[in-house]
């Protein structure tokens, strides 16, 4: 199977530099020549591909547009140029505490995540037990979750989060800034041997992350984005090393 | 779409149950609005005019009441429902944003039935059949186009403007005095000819003459809020999916 492929992406965002002002400030701008927006082009011209059971690494600094890139291959921003050729089902994780209402018990939880991630009624039920099991929070099943602890709602989301990305069985899998999950070490250690089993499963996996060890650890290659354009590509080590040095 | 449907369904689930949750009176929020208002005018009306009314007012009253309530709350949480779910909507990319806006829309059609059951209550209690209240599905289902075409409209425009919010809050303060809510208007005056632009005018007015009178509306009735929901619909929908890719970046 074709892993992805992206083209020539390129992206530019337009910034509105007061968006608090009202008609009256915008009628005296317009007057006097002056725009009240700005064009930030955060992604210029980048090409890349994963092939399936590929780790593939993005870095760079703040703002420099790694998440814009994987919301555009996800396909919730849209592209102003270029093509992303992403086959089958495409996964984007930024956060494991997604859909979570504090007001609902765990059991209601997990059944309102699973439809959120696209799961019926009957599909959730089959992973219920698993994700109970794997939580480690059986005694608290009809408890509300806004009476658990940061660590208890972390085990709770990743849990579950991750049963129903499973379940989908995704082609591309993009991982902003998640890997791993909350909650003492114990649990930090099944969640990141479940992250490497998830990792293994064969799609084409994109990894952005600040934290440079996961990024040596799993990528086998690494772009490094700056001003909205690839400046490095290449291994790990030599990518992290240009953008070390560079901020340093 | 079914997926669409499913998950709407259980977004506008959760959150109607969830937004009264841990309150005394819980579902019953959702009928004291409503209730307090037809006291109100019952009052005021009885006071200042006595005995002009009608023996089936009151339940003309909260047929109006309610049919209009229904109507306001959808357009007011269409207009915040993509801005609300920013995080959802930036954070998952397998819900579509239909989703969020017919989530809305059926939250409202949620505590709408709560208020048609006070109404059938009330048709008991004065005396008014009550089997009338097996018509009033018809009558929701002829608006029910206007609600949804007008609701995509709102949802995405409300991504643009903050001061939609605004806005209709003043519009539908001054709908509510135009359309016939807690008086009858006679054929040929000016606001008859103002209210046949209005599509609660239609709701309620179908509404009405099937529930208190029992007899069918003027099939133009029916043409016409067919229309004007056909019309929002293709309005409300073509713009909506026209933006729809923009919405993400917008909120």
């Amino acid at each position: 199977m074709a892993g992805l492929e992206v083209k020539n992406i390129s992206k530019t965002f337009h910034i509105q530099a007061r968006p608090t002002e009202g008609v009256l400030s915008h009628v005296i701008s317009a007057i006097e020549g002056r725009g009240n927006t700005w064009e930030l082009r955060v992604l210029n011209d980048i090409s890349f591909s994963c092939k399936p059971g590929e780790v593939f690494g993005i870095i760079g600094s703040n703002g420099c547009g790694k998440s814009t890139l994987l919301r555009i291959i996800a396909g919730i921003y849209r592209q102003d140029k270029g093509i992303v050729h992403a086959p089958g089902r495409v996964v984007y994780l930024s956060g494991f505490n997604i859909g979570l209402q504090n007001k609902l018990t765990m059991r209601e939880n997990i059944y309102l995540v699973g439809s959120i991630m696209g799961l019926r009624k009957r599909e959730v039920h089959r992973y219920f037990d698993d994700i109970v099991r794997f939580s480690g929070l059986k005694d608290f099943l009809d408890t509300k979750i806004y009476q658990f602890s940061s660590g208890m709602v972390a085990r709770l989301g990743f849990s579950s989060i991750i049963s129903f990305v499973n379940h989908k069985k995704p082609d591309v899998v993009l991982l902003d800034e998640v890997l791993g999950a909350g909650g003492d070490a114990e649990f930090k250690r099944e969640a990141l041997a479940k992250m490497e089993e998830f990792m293994r499963s064969g799609a084409a996996v994109i990894m952005v992350s600040h934290d440079m060890k996961p990024i040596q650890k799993y990528c086998s290659r690494v772009i490094l984005l700056r001003d909205g354009k690839i400046a490095a590509e290449g291994r790990p080590e030599e990518v992290i090393e240009e953008y070390e040095g560079t901020a340093a | 779409m079914k997926d669409i449907l499913r998950l709407s369904f259980s977004l506008a689930k959760t959150s109607f149950k969830l937004r009264n949750e841990g309150s005394y009176l819980g579902i019953m929020w959702y009928l004291l609005g409503p209730l307090a208002l037809f006291f109100i005018i019952l009052f005021v009306k009885g006071a200042a005019f006595p005995g002009t009314s009608a023996p089936s007012y009151p339940i003309y009253l909260l047929i109006g009441i309610t049919g209009f309530n229904f109507f306001r709350q959808s357009i007011t949480t269409s207009i915040q429902a993509i801005n609300m779910n920013a995080g959802f909507i930036r954070s998952i990319n397998n819900i579509s944003l239909e989703t969020f806006v017919l989530a809305t829309i059926l939250e409202s059609v949620f505590s709408h039935i709560f208020e048609i059951a006070l109404v059938a209550a009330f048709m008991i209690y004065f005396g008014v059949p009550v089997l009338g209240i097996l018509l009033y599905p018809l009558s929701f289902l002829v608006f029910f186009p206007f609600i949804l075409g007008a609701g995509f409209f709102c949802a995405a425009v409300g991504v643009y403007t903050t001061d939609l919010d605004n806005i209709w809050m003043i519009a539908s303060q001054l709908l509510f005095f135009v359309t016939p809510v807690f008086y009858t208007i006679e054929p040929g005056t000016m606001l008859h000819t103002v209210n046949l632009f209005n599509p609660v005018f239609y709701f309620v007015s179908i509404s009405r003459s099937l529930l208190i009178d029992r007899t069918f509306p003027p099939l133009w009735m029916f043409g016409v809020i067919l229309g004007m929901g056909a019309l929002a619909c293709f309005v409300g929908i073509k713009i909506f999916e026209a933006k729809k890719r923009e919405l993400a970046e917008k909120v």
